[in-house]
């Protein structure tokens, strides 16, 4: 009998978004999902919209850090960082 | 009277593939529940557990506030989710399944990227899935070979019976403390 496999992220995220379309973990895989595919704008879009609807959503502010370093946004990276060392106090 | 215990807050990065047991071994842990059924983690849940513990060097009482990251096992996005995940982490707890041979090589890479983020952190590695002794891959003289390389400490743990789930959580928390 075949193992049971994980289902795709991308499979899980659409379906988590389809019952409820702000589903903070959906969105947060989204958002890594997103800057993967190349797409860095959409990805900071959507983790913009998890950190407003959870400002403490575990690691998301050093995911925001990163995404600013990798765009070459040092200012808006720092902000980041002392925001997420904050929320994990 | 005797002086209130000293407050450690340790945080704890569960780490390897999907479906090893990670989710199970920590609601066993902090509930003493089992379900069989599958739900894949997407994202990370963090649960927390407060354990009474003795300082392995000095004997003095300790409470432990422990936060449990529990990370889904998505290779794909490890990299570039590791400082969101894994930033203050004082220890891993990496999860290999008995009866998939692949999982205990893995950890290496789960081990790798969290120790980019953190440095040098205890390692402690569970073989789940235990009480499924007619289906193991992998032998006990491979585990030993493949920890000892690596100086991590390894035992095996059953999430559905509850089989040294306790022990193995003692044992990683042991790890950090002897540090502190």
């Amino acid at each position: 009998m075949p193992r049971p496999t994980r289902p795709e992220t991308s499979v899980l995220v659409r379906e988590r978004l389809e019952k409820d379309a702000n589903d903070l973990d959906a969105l947060f895989v989204l958002a890594a999902m997103r800057t993967q595919a190349g797409k860095m704008d959409e990805g900071l879009s959507v983790l913009d919209r998890v950190l407003m609807m959870d400002p403490s959503y575990p690691g998301a502010w050093f995911f925001k850090e990163k995404l600013h370093k990798m765009r070459g946004e040092p200012d808006q990276a720092e902000t980041a960082h002392v925001r997420g060392e904050a929320a994990e106090l | 009277m005797s002086a209130a215990p000293d407050v450690v807050k340790l945080k704890i990065c569960m780490a390897g593939e999907a479906m090893v047991g990670k989710t199970s071994l920590i609601r066993r842990f902090v509930l003493d529940e089992y379900d069989d059924r599958y739900t894949a983690t997407l994202g990370t849940k963090i649960t927390k557990k407060r354990m009474a513990m003795v300082h392995p060097e000095d004997g003095r009482a300790l409470d432990v506030d422990l936060i449990l990251w529990d990370i889904m096992g998505t290779p794909t996005l490890r990299d570039l989710l590791k400082e969101a995940y894994y930033h203050g982490a004082q220890a891993i707890l990496g999860v290999a399944d008995l009866t998939r041979r692949d999982t205990l090589g893995e950890l290496d890479s789960w081990s790798r990227s969290i120790r980019e983020v953190t440095g040098e952190i205890p390692t402690y590695v569970v073989l789940n899935k235990a009480d499924l002794t007619g289906e193991r891959e992998i032998d006990e003289a491979a585990i030993g070979d493949h920890c000892h390389a690596r100086g991590w400490p390894w035992s095996y743990t059953s999430a559905r019976t509850g089989e040294g789930v306790e022990r193995a959580f003692q044992g990683i928390v042991g790890l950090v403390l002897a540090r502190v």
